[in-house]
């Protein structure tokens, strides 16, 4: 049986192109079972999973939740808002209380960068990361790139723009990894003090004008402005922000070519994007909510396997 | 103790012995004789260390050691062993305790302490009273109580004003003024060094602009005050030709360097190791080549160990939480005399800052006082944390090549062996 080339999905960063093709034709086979009558698969019924929110999570939380009973895992779920550390037990004896009650696999949200990669350094499970601050989110930037090659048949040699807020977001950052993986050419689009300087060293372009960047793209991935974790104000006013950056139909209607509107969620409707293009054919956001599932039982079950192995 | 060092070279420029491999005697804490084949006098110990080479006692102007305030991450008497097992006789005790080194009973009390012990330590005052930044805290008193500058430890002088006054005060008696090299406004909440390492570990990132604009600032204060300043722990390129452009101008300007910022990148951070979370940020290897063109072309006047214990509890965590700082007492030596030849670290460690502290410096002649740093520079080994004496382990030379090996010290008439 195949298997991916890491022990843990920790980010896209560790993984190589034929770990992400390993994961698109597991869940593509998922894909087909959560359309069955019976949405259900016993594969995982000897395995234990925790799914430790310390950050607050509600589609990414439901979409682990239900991979995992749709592999017939046991759940359990733990949310603390805020770190470990603010209420005086460190991460560290946070999960080995938990494994002590004998879990399998842990999928962590966690405020922090690298904190997945901190407990894997010291703690013997197999870790999910469900998004570690302005880090990674690997499970988004896959099914993302599922989404992609669903609706236009592959990721290799389209172009993407992702729009926004990429200094704050960890979904920015895993696309790019995983983009680039799979051969897409890749942009980002935002006002300067959202674009990381350094960015253009991962080999993405840089635009600031949403009109050039649109003309250019086969899709659009548009991102949320991550208020939260902004210390100080990057733009003066959301209004202003919404007339550089935001997405419109009338925009769109003035391109030519059709651009394929993505978005990870929670939508601000008015803001990055209007009603009339969220709920337009040219957007695949739903699409995306439903691979979510499918992406995130073929991760969960080829890790699994490396146990049973 | 009265003892025979066998068949030691003596590293001093200044001592006409240099370079020679001779036996040096020393009784009653004084050098009383430097030949060839001394036999040991009764009441003498002889000792034999292989390769074994001596020179001036090493001075380190930048330790911290918790004590008072923080004594489970490093207290003065197991920090004073570590110093002299390292190779040190001299240290600067920075002045992050708690409370903080800024009135002349603090200074009293950490001489009184290490009165006595194989290390002189020269406390380094709080510039501004708690160290807040705020109110300059009373300089002169400390420094006749023996501080030899003065410094808010890590800490960035927001208020230029400050800076200003300070430089201005401290000339009526001479005081040295130390301005942490970092403008709070732009490093915001900075982790790192921004660069392409912050942007592809999503790590909040500090620009170089943070400490090149502070000491850009600092250098306009000084031109126009007068008195001197040093800059400690500079870890740009750019800070280095500012400050070289300083000093060509005649401003009486002297800045230092950490070793970690000499040896160490920001790529080693992918690791999200929190032993590399370190005050100014690791940069990157073009940094690194500039600091070191910086100390060989006089720019920079010397390094420190910049010495910082913490303890597990604060350093085994998530990288955001874990606080800033390293030890280097017992790294310093062995990771830079293969890069920068003995010729330079030696002069970096003994004389350069002994006479920008105004210490005096110490000879290898015959009448002499023994002050002396023990050690050799052959064999190499990966630097582990077995090799660690401090009481707090947050080395981030965990795992890389050590060159050569620190003996030991004789000071006060004291010989401590690693």
């Amino acid at each position: 049986m195949k298997t991916l080339s890491v022990p843990n999905l920790l980010g896209i960063k560790h993984l190589v192109k034929e770990d992400i093709d390993l994961i698109f034709e597991t869940a593509d086979h998922f894909k087909e079972v959560i359309n069955r009558p019976i949405k259900k698969v016993p594969s995982l019924r000897d395995i234990t999973i925790a799914n430790l929110f310390f950050e607050n999570s509600t589609r990414t939380k439901l979409s682990f939740e239900l991979a995992e009973k749709r592999l017939s895992a046991d759940v359990i779920n733990f949310s603390a808002s805020g770190s470990s550390v603010k209420k005086g037990e460190t991460l560290i004896d946070t999960v080995n209380n938990i494994l002590s009650m004998k879990v399998d696999i842990i999928v962590m949200r966690h405020p922090d960068v690298g904190a997945h990669e901190f407990l894997s350094r010291h703690v013997n499970t197999k870790i999910i990361n469900a998004g570690d601050g302005t880090h990674e989110h690997p499970t988004q930037a896959l099914l993302d790139s599922f989404s992609i090659r669903e609706r236009l048949g592959d990721v290799a040699g389209k172009k993407v723009v992702i729009v926004g807020d990429i200094l704050h977001s960890r979904v920015a950052l895993s696309n790019i990894y995983a983009l680039k993986l799979q051969g897409a050419e890749v942009k980002v689009c935002g006002p300067v003090t959202l674009i990381p300087k350094y960015i253009e060293s991962l080999g993405v372009g840089v635009e600031t004008d949403l009109r050039k960047a649109l003309e250019w793209a086969d899709v659009a991935n548009m991102l949320r402005v991550q208020n939260e974790r902004m210390d100080i104000k990057y733009f003066p006013s959301t209004r202003e922000y919404t007339q550089l950056y935001g997405v419109n139909k009338k925009l769109l209607n003035s391109i030519n070519s059709e651009v394929t509107i993505m978005h990870p969620g929670p939508i601000n409707r008015g803001v990055e994007i209007t009603s009339d293009v969220a709920d337009s054919d040219q957007a695949i956001i739903l699409n995306q909510v439903e691979n979510g599932v499918a992406i995130r039982m073929a991760c969960i079950y080829l890790l699994a396997s490396q146990i049973k192995q | 103790m009265n003892i025979l060092l066998k068949s030691a070279i003596v590293f001093d420029p200044k001592s006409t012995h240099h370079n020679q491999t001779v036996d040096v005697l020393i009784e009653n804490g004084l050098i009383s004789k430097i030949d060839n084949n001394i036999s040991c006098p009764t009441n003498c110990e002889e000792i034999n260390l292989e390769n074994l080479i001596i020179s001036n006692g090493w001075f380190d102007a930048s330790v911290s050691f918790g004590e008072p305030g923080y004594e489970d991450r490093e207290t003065i008497n197991n920090g004073i062993e570590v110093a002299a097992k390292s190779g040190f006789t001299q240290i600067g005790l920075n002045s992050n305790c708690y409370p903080f080194t800024d009135s002349k009973s603090m200074v009293n009390f950490l001489k009184t302490k290490a009165a006595g012990t194989p290390v002189n330590i020269y406390p380094i005052g709080s510039l501004t009273k708690k160290s807040e930044g705020t109110e300059i805290a009373e300089l002169y008193d400390m420094q006749q109580a023996g501080a030899i500058a003065f410094n808010d430890y890590k800490k960035g002088t927001k208020n230029a004003n400050l800076i200003k006054i300070a430089l201005q005060y401290t000339q009526s008696f001479g005081g040295l003024v130390m301005s942490y090299p970092n403008n709070c406004n732009i490093a915001g909440e900075g982790l790192v060094n921004e660069g392409i390492n912050s942007t592809r570990l999503g790590l909040k990132g500090t620009p170089a602009l943070a400490e090149e604009l502070q000491v850009s600032r600092d250098l306009f204060l000084l031109e126009y005050t007068g008195g001197k300043l040093h800059i400690p722990t500079i870890s740009t390129q750019k800070s280095v030709s500012l400050i070289k452009e300083a000093k060509a101008k005649g401003l009486n300007i002297t800045c230092s360097v950490s070793a970690d910022h000499l040896t160490i990148t920001d790529d080693e951070l992918s690791s999200f190791d929190a032993n590399y979370k370190i005050a100014p940020p690791l940069r990157t290897q073009q940094d690194v080549n500039a600091l070191i063109e910086g100390l060989k072309d006089g720019t920079i006047d010397f390094i420190t160990s910049d010495h910082d214990p913490i303890d597990i509890e604060n350093k085994k965590l998530e990288f955001s939480h874990a606080i800033d700082g390293t030890i280097g007492l017992e790294s310093l030596f062995v990771s830079l005399q293969d890069t920068l030849g003995l010729d330079l670290l030696i002069e970096k460690i003994t004389t350069a800052p002994q006479t920008i502290f105004g210490l005096s410096n110490s000879t290898i002649t015959e009448g002499e006082k023994a002050n002396l740093s023990l050690f050799t520079t052959k064999g190499t080994k990966t630097f582990t944390e077995e090799d660690i004496l401090s009481t707090s382990t947050n080395s981030a030379y965990i795992g890389k090549k050590a060159t050569g090996k620190v003996y030991g010290t004789y000071n006060n008439g004291i010989l401590t062996l690693a």
